[in-house]
């Protein structure tokens, strides 16, 4: 009864607040814990060589491992996002924003460089990032199932693609100034797009090239590691991913202010705040 | 307390101001409804209907923000203190766009997803599903997907699935506008069998109140935010709203003012109208639109399905013709193919000598007029327009035409239903086509917008424009256009002056015609006759 | 799910082409028997093409190393390994229902599971709504191609998507979404024809986990000396079992 035992003072206003709709109140500590250890998931072949045989076989073994693993943290990472509740309000925004993202991944209806990027980067840097990763991954998990990308990689990209949102939503948000708010977030989608292609070749880059000059090699240091993955990289995906590092930027700057404004309008009415002005006839009741 | 024991909802010195507004939305409003109770809140757009249904499960102030002082008890229980979801057991809302409610895909699924928030157990839902299909007479819609249904079939499942967790009071915001007569006519008869069958409490808004005026028993009435209640009777005669038996009642000084065809048809009996004034001659400009012979096929899952069959008119300056039948007789396929971004199967669509050229030869404003609208301010929107057409001319002379120059540089999302659709219009009347087209102007359209909106389409038919709007609102046909094309299967059934095509169909007839008999469209003819 | 993903781990712990190719023609009997129109089943021929891409672009790589017939046959069977497991989850994507699979979602997991189902219930709405959008735009003269066009296009239809989330989340929060309690309509639950699924993928994963791990039926063909694999008969009997989903009615696929 919060709401109507207030005050007595006629005409005096005061405020209600409703519940915070979208998913501000996480746990930190746990969030950190599970990105930690999904990072780790996806760097493994630089930390952890000592710990796997040279052997060729169990090589196989570390990498179900590693499946699983990811498949775990997402899991983690979901119940603890969802236990509070996300509330109707974040679940409907997803759910719109995820077919965005869907609708973006259609085989044929849109052509060229993945443009649903795009709605990662607006919606994670207007809602936040707790909000920006929800919407990646789900997105993603969504998209993989309609556009039939069901497969050990799906978690690998919830989790990518989970973590370009929040850290859109770590850019200058509201109360910037346009032009800065979009230059940043450009150059975050110009990195973030070839972020997003380094750490997503990772995962089966030591399936890919063992016994070759750019190979993992488990007993080796992580400085020639990192070597030969950068010369991986170049080789195999950096001409790919600047369509998409570049498109990103572009996108942003081409549509990056009338999203916004229209995704703050909306974000704003998401969060409410209630007055309950008490009129002079009902203070006076009993 | 103050309270009625036996109200269902009971409003209690309610005033309500929406976030970053001055206006209250809701001034003083202490209204009750009784239990078992078929109430219609009725109003122009914006004097506070769509506010006062939506305090009812607490939507407002839970879902809008803003000052709310005074009380509402629904079912005994006070909205602020409980969101809409802990009220969900007692009041069911449903939203006027109920396609975009649905939350799951298929037809049961929907109906049970309410029961699973609640924590039914699923034998019961079972149960209660089946209870609800059966009610709502949808039992053959069970294993549909959502997406496939006809917008009467939404509406009734809508309800079914804002009924299913048990609640005894239900609330509709709008729920005939999207639908044809006949579709409307399923959703009324649903909701009476609720009220009389079941002892539910039923209320909802309405625009257009010759549909659901003879089936309820209590009004509530607002303007400017300020609500009576009463009899239907009453408050269509305090409020100066009401279906056009109802218009004319007044105008002829009528007491009391009939609300029914059957009302009118008596008090008519006493005063008959004198000889029909002359009938309007056809109307011979230049053909702008010509449709000869025309097939469409739409592809359906691979199947071809003819939307349009042979036909064959012509669209003639000075012509205002409204386009008319029920959903999915071809109304909006026939506007697209007019307005050259669909080819026909078969035949030719010609204008000024060719095939038309898309918002050069034709423009059209879609069905979601917001949908067209992208930039910041109402002005803008025009600008936008004309730098795309590479015209000159002055802006602010379309939104003088439209009346809505005083909009200018507000935020076209800020803005109500009707005020939306004249921007659009604007926006479209802009590209200085001579053939405007308009698919379904009608939604949420408020009196005065729709005056506005006649009296565009007649300054551009007066200038030598042609225009053609979609409609399932008998009413406005009869009041603004010069000729009626009616449409069934993809043929046209009837094409002539609306006295003559309106006053030979028994579900398309206005009021007027169902009183007076053929020829008799509007009350303001009717009124000048009794003169 | 639970097919593709043991079917998965079958390939994973061989590299001999015997034991491998036959997941091949596996695949496509299941998929042939069991596809569901959309365009998941139309993915499915991407995932073969993408198996093959594996093949070849695994065994490419060899001449980024010392070349020899030794390397090549080793690159190879890598590489069709990988192939493999890219077929059978193509597989189950094309004979999987995206519904289904999200309502498998466990209690805890409903409303991140509810998101991805209104996405994917939502999107086709969205697509829509783009055409419609543009074709609107076109009506009125707007440009609707290039990069300038854009915003005609995208701020209209995030606008509506906007406000259809406000109208579901307000449509519910009035059907008590949040408000504690739950349970379900209609559980799934394992049916005998899920298990007769799930079973005999089960036991073919075991028997090539634990055959890899004893070194039996010559999982691990060896390329160093390179000599011709041995096929065990019986191993190649265990592995036919994954055949048995293509043999069962057709419905509810999301389990598999």
């Amino acid at each position: 009864m919060s709401a109507r035992t207030g005050s007595a003072n006629a005409g005096t206003a005061r405020r209600v607040r409703t519940r915070q709709p979208l998913a501000a109140s996480l746990r930190v500590p746990l969030l950190l814990v599970t990105n930690v250890a999904g990072l780790f998931a996806f760097i493994w072949p630089f930390v952890l060589p000592a710990m796997v045989h040279p052997g060729l076989d169990h090589r196989s073994d570390s990498g179900l491992i590693l499946v699983i693993l990811v498949g775990g943290l997402g899991g983690l990472l979901f119940t603890e996002l969802g236990r509070g509740g996300l509330g109707p309000k974040t679940v409907a925004l997803i759910g719109v924003l995820g077919a965005a993202m869907v609708a973006l991944r259609l085989p044929g209806f849109v052509a060229g460089f993945n443009a649903f990027f795009i709605v990662v980067l607006v919606a994670g840097n207007s809602f936040g990032p707790g909000f920006g990763f929800l919407l990646g991954a789900i997105g993603m998990f969504a998209s993989g199932l309609l556009i039939g990308g069901l497969g050990p990689w799906l978690p690998f990209e919830m989790v990518a693609v989970g973590w370009l949102g929040a850290g859109a939503g770590l850019m200058p948000g509201r109360g910037t100034k346009w032009p800065v708010r979009i230059g940043v977030l450009a150059v975050y989608g110009l990195v973030g797009g070839y972020l997003y292609g380094a750490i997503m070749n990772l995962w089966l880059w030591p399936f890919m090239t063992s016994g070759s000059a750019i190979a993992w090699d488990p007993s080796a240091a992580l400085a020639q590691n990192l070597r030969h993955y950068a010369t991986y990289y170049a080789a195999t995906s950096f001409a790919w991913d600047t369509f998409r590092a570049v498109g990103d930027a572009v996108m942003v700057v081409a549509l990056g202010r009338p999203l916004l404004a229209c995704l703050d309008r909306a974000a704003k009415r998401m969060r409410l705040d209630v007055r309950d002005a008490v009129p002079a006839a009902r203070a006076a009741e009993p | 307390m103050t309270t009625t024991d036996n109200a269902a909802l009971s409003v209690r010195q309610l005033t309500f101001t929406y976030p970053e507004t001055e206006r209250p939305a809701l001034i003083d409003v202490s209204v009750d409804i009784p239990e078992g109770a078929f109430a219609l809140v009725l109003g122009a757009t914006g004097a506070g209907k769509s506010t006062f249904l939506r305090t009812a499960n607490g939507l407002v102030p839970h879902f809008t923000g803003g000052t709310f002082a005074g009380r509402v008890l629904v079912a005994g229980r006070d909205t602020l203190a409980n969101p809409p979801r802990r009220l969900a057991d007692a009041v069911a809302f449903v939203p006027q766009d109920a396609a975009s409610s649905f939350v799951l895909d298929g037809v049961e699924d929907e109906i049970a997803y309410g029961m699973e928030n609640l924590g039914v157990d699923p034998a019961h839902m079972r149960r209660r599903v089946e209870e609800m299909l059966d009610l709502l007479d949808i039992a053959d819609l069970r294993n549909r997907s959502l997406r496939q249904l006809s917008g009467g079939e939404r509406q009734r499942v809508a309800i079914a699935a804002a009924l299913a967790a048990g609640p005894r009071i239900l609330v509709l915001d709008e729920p005939t506008s999207q639908l044809d007569p006949q579709g409307a006519e399923h959703v009324m008869a649903a909701l009476q069998r609720l009220v009389h069958d079941h002892g539910m409490t039923v209320i909802l808004a309405e625009h257009r109140l010759e549909r659901v005026i003879g089936w309820v028993d209590m009004a509530v009435g607002f303007a400017d935010g300020r609500a009576t209640a009463g009899t239907p009777r009453e408050v269509i005669h305090d409020l100066a709203v009401g279906p056009p038996v109802s218009r004319l009642g007044r105008m002829v000084g009528w007491n009391p003012v009939p609300l029914t065809v059957r009302d009118a048809r008596t008090l008519a009996r006493l005063r008959p109208p004198h000889a029909m004034s002359a009938v309007t001659s056809a109307i011979t400009g230049a053909p702008l639109v010509e449709v000869h012979g025309v097939d469409v096929q739409h592809e359906e899952l691979g199947v071809p399905r003819p939307a349009l069959r042979d036909v064959t008119f012509t669209l003639r300056a000075g012509e205002i013709v409204a386009l008319m039948g029920r959903n999915g007789a071809g109304k909006t396929t026939l506007l697209r193919t007019m307005s050259g971004v669909l080819e026909p199967t078969r035949g030719s669509v010609v204008a000024g000598g060719h095939p038309p050229v898309p918002g050069l030869d034709v423009a059209l404003c879609p069905q979601e007029p917001e949908s067209i609208l992208f930039n910041d301010s109402v002005v803008g929107e025009i600008r936008a327009t004309l730098r795309a057409r590479n015209l000159g001319g002055t802006d602010t002379a379309w939104l003088e035409r439209l009346g809505i120059a005083d909009l200018a540089s507000r935020h076209p999302r800020e803005l109500s239903a009707g005020q939306r659709l004249l921007v659009a219009t604007a926006a479209i009347a802009a590209t200085q086509a001579p053939v405007i087209l308009l698919d379904e102007p009608t939604r949420g359209l408020d009196p005065e917008s729709k005056a506005h909106l006649i009296g565009y389409l007649r300054t551009h038919a007066v200038e030598g424009g042609g225009a053609m709007f979609a409609t399932h609102d008998v009413e406005l046909a009869a009041a603004a256009a010069t000729r009626i094309l009616m449409l069934a299967g993809g043929e046209i059934i009837a094409d002539g002056t609306p006295a003559d095509v309106l006053g030979d169909s028994h579900v398309f007839a206005p009021q007027m015609t169902r009183v007076f008999g053929p020829g008799w469209l509007t009350p303001e003819q009717v009124a000048g006759a009794m003169a | 799910m639970a097919w593709a993903t043991l079917g998965g781990i079958v390939a994973f712990t061989t590299m001999n082409p015997f034991y491998l190719l036959p997941l091949w023609a596996i695949s496509w009997f299941v998929f042939t028997q069991q596809r569901v129109p959309g365009p998941a089943s139309r993915s499915f021929r991407m995932f073969l093409v993408a198996g093959l891409m594996a093949v070849l672009i695994r065994t490419a790589l060899v001449f980024l190393g010392p070349f020899t017939a030794s390397n090549v046959a080793y690159f190879a069977l890598e590489g069709l390994r990988l192939g493999t497991i890219l077929v059978i989850f193509g597989t189950f994507n094309a004979v999987t229902d995206p519904f289904g699979v999200v309502r498998l979602a466990p209690r805890r997991f409903q409303e991140p599971a509810l998101a991805a189902a209104l996405a994917l219930s939502i999107a086709p709405r969205t697509v829509a709504s783009v055409r419609r959008i543009r074709e609107a735009q076109q009506l009125r003269g707007i440009p609707t191609r290039g990069a300038r066009a854009l915003p005609a296009l995208a701020v209209p239809v995030l606008e509506a998507g906007m406000e259809e989330a406000h109208v579901l989340a307000e449509s519910m929060d009035s059907r008590g979404h949040g408000s504690g309690r739950r349970s379900r309509y209609r559980p799934q639950s394992w049916d005998p024809s899920a298990w007769a699924m799930a079973l005999p993928a089960l036991v073919a994963a075991a028997v090539f986990w634990i055959a890899s791990t004893r070194g039996f039926g010559d999982l691990q063909p060896g390329t160093n000396p390179l000599h011709w694999p041995a096929v065990n008969p019986l191993v190649l009997a265990v592995e036919a079992l994954l055949v048995v989903p293509g043999f069962l009615p057709r419905q509810g696929n999301a389990r598999r």
